[in-house]
């Protein structure tokens, strides 16, 4: 609304300006052109404020060119008298151009915001769909392993030997971990499409999210090496510690997913001017450039397309979670030949903290 | 074995049906009550040992549960808990609560917690406060430290930071009362201070920061301290 007050302010005094410039145009035009040119010089400042602001500082446009036109250049001069029937006439079409202008390009802009709210509305659709094509498909097989595995417990359980009982048993329990990991992607997707997340920030180290991360990941990061890279005195972030948990937890499983066992995965965080910029870096050549670029353009875009993997969804969940915090995500071709996945925090500043004296030899 | 007697406060069967299996292999008494006016009467009536309570009952909130237990007895209670939702972990943890464990877990996860809460208990009513963390050892009543062969030096704040987690040892506590407990409750709000001072800890304690096994941050809600048995 602020921005709507300052455009029309700015549309009154370029209204003002323009019909001051067309007033010295038009005296200088004076000695050797027709008064109707000087009128056209006029409607042309009317026409220009008329697509550029709104209908009032066209109308404005339109009465102070009328008038400055009657007192400077038609005669009688210095009084405003018309004495022509004509100038009448330019006045009145004057003002009906400036009316005519700013409803054409009301309704155009009315239009294009109607345009843009359908794209959203689309745009909505599309995540939607895409994320129900990613639950059918991504809870299907657990479900699938699940229900083959339970049933051979407990129908044959008597003829399998302890190893393979248990076997089956952690199969089980894996997919239903799985599974319930999807869930919540699925069921926070949703949650910040709608909006109704609220953020809930505290003072957070960094740090110590890449260490949950790491925790939670085990037994997904167990065939990958992580090389961790955090700076001694990087600066604490006030963030929802356990959605910037679940960002970086979703950019980590994406690498240990896509990279083959044994491939090195890089978690770094720097400071930088106003922000601290997360990086996840992998080390594998085994993307083809083709799928690099589907996969940047995922991330880009936070689309959740291609539900083969649920790798959309994640990243598009780090990316609306980032963007949430005010900060940036996004993905390039990493130096190493592999993938870099960034995300930046914004920093605050920190309040302060009382300093302990140095601990005294016991 | 133990004979400790559990309360099940869980208005889903099967889930109750595992966690009974799971306890019975362990030689735990079980107690199941359906819905949550019938786990306060089953707290009063049994007097359980130790009480696991879901937080979503049908009937009443799992947090009044707690409340109703915490009128009369000091037994341990852990809930359990949707994932993604801190504040209601808070919440109970504020309420009463000793734990918590977040759906789905794993039983060997939940047996831990629950051998953690009936511990700790027994510690309350005991002594001995020695805390072994790797190769750190803390003697907590005569505040001296030693990592390996060498002193450590905690400083004051250090040392009533580990002391506070450790008279919880295995069990979560909350950001807002460590920071009562240490620095005062006026400064119940200031996470910043134990953000730095649980670093300190780590880079003194831990063998990997990065990968920390004693001093455990759960996100959102507090930390909890592990020990070498």
């Amino acid at each position: 609304m602020a921005m709507d007050a300052n455009r029309a302010w700015v549309g009154y005094v370029a209204a003002l300006v323009g019909t001051l410039a067309c007033t010295l145009a038009g005296l200088a035009m004076r000695p050797r052109f027709d008064l109707v040119n000087v009128a056209m010089v006029y409607l042309l400042a009317v026409v220009i404020v008329a697509l550029w602001f709104t209908l009032g500082p066209a109308i404005a446009a339109a009465i102070l060119s009328v008038a400055a036109f009657d007192w400077l250049f038609v005669p009688p001069r210095g009084r405003f008298t018309v004495d022509d029937v004509q100038y009448l006439l330019t006045f009145a079409i004057t003002v009906a151009i400036a009316l005519v202008i700013s409803r054409l390009v009301e309704r155009m802009r009315r239009q294009a915001e109607a345009q843009a709210r359908l794209e959203i509305a689309a745009e909505t659709e599309r995540i939607r769909s895409a994320l129900l094509a990613s639950i059918s498909h991504d809870l299907r097989t657990p479900l699938a392993v699940m229900a083959g595995a339970s049933s051979s417990l407990a129908e044959r359980g008597e003829r399998l030997t302890a190893d393979e009982r248990r076997a089956l048993a952690q199969s089980v329990f894996d997919q239903a971990r799985e599974m319930s990991e999807h869930v919540a992607k699925v069921l926070e997707m949703t949650r910040l499409e709608a909006g109704a997340i609220e953020l809930s920030r505290d003072w957070t180290a960094l740090p110590e999210v890449v260490s949950s991360v790491l925790a939670r990941l085990q037994a997904r990061l167990a065939a990958h090496r992580v090389i961790v890279e955090l700076p001694d005195d990087l600066p604490l972030v006030r963030v929802d510690a356990s959605l910037v948990e679940q960002a970086l937890s979703n950019l980590l499983e994406n690498c240990a997913r896509h990279t083959p066992a044994g491939t090195v995965v890089r978690v770094r965080a720097q400071r930088r001017e106003g922000d601290v910029m997360v990086t996840v870096e992998d080390y594998a050549a085994g993307l083809s450039d083709a799928e690099l670029e589907q996969l940047f353009a995922k991330f880009h875009r936070g689309s959740v397309e291609g539900s083969g993997t649920d790798i959309g969804l994640g990243l598009a969940i780090c990316r609306a979670i980032v963007r949430l915090h005010g900060g940036h995500a996004w993905a390039e071709r990493a130096p190493g030949g592999g993938t870099a996945f960034r995300f930046t925090l914004p920093l605050e500043a920190m309040p302060a903290w009382p300093e302990e004296p140095l601990p005294q030899p016991t | 074995m133990t004979s400790a007697t559990v309360l099940v406060v869980e208005d889903e069967p099967e889930i109750r049906r595992f966690l009974r299996a799971s306890f019975d292999a362990e030689g735990y008494r079980v107690v199941e009550s359906a819905n949550g006016r019938r786990g306060v009467i089953d707290a009063g009536s049994h007097k359980p040992d130790l009480a696991i309570v879901d937080l979503g009952l049908p009937d009443v909130d799992g947090i009044d549960v707690i409340r109703r237990i915490r009128e009369w007895s000091s037994m341990p209670v852990i809930v359990l808990s949707a994932r993604a939702h801190e504040r209601t972990k808070i919440e109970a943890l504020d309420a009463g609560a000793n734990d918590y464990i977040t759906k789905p877990f794993g039983v060997g996860e939940l047996l831990a917690r629950v051998r953690a809460a009936l511990r700790q208990r027994a510690r309350l009513r005991g002594g001995g406060n020695l805390l072994r963390l790797g190769d750190a050892v803390i003697d907590l009543d005569r505040r001296m430290a030693a990592r390996g062969r060498e002193p450590l030096h905690l400083t004051p704040i250090e040392f009533r930071l580990l002391a506070t987690l450790a008279c919880h040892l295995g069990l979560v506590v909350t950001h807002r009362e460590l920071l009562s407990e240490v620095w005062g409750p006026t400064h119940a709000k200031d996470t910043h201070y134990l953000r730095i001072y649980t670093k300190q800890l780590r880079d003194k304690l831990e063998a990997d920061p990065v990968r920390p096994r004693y001093l455990i941050t759960e996100t959102g809600v507090g930390y909890r301290l592990l020990a070498d048995e």
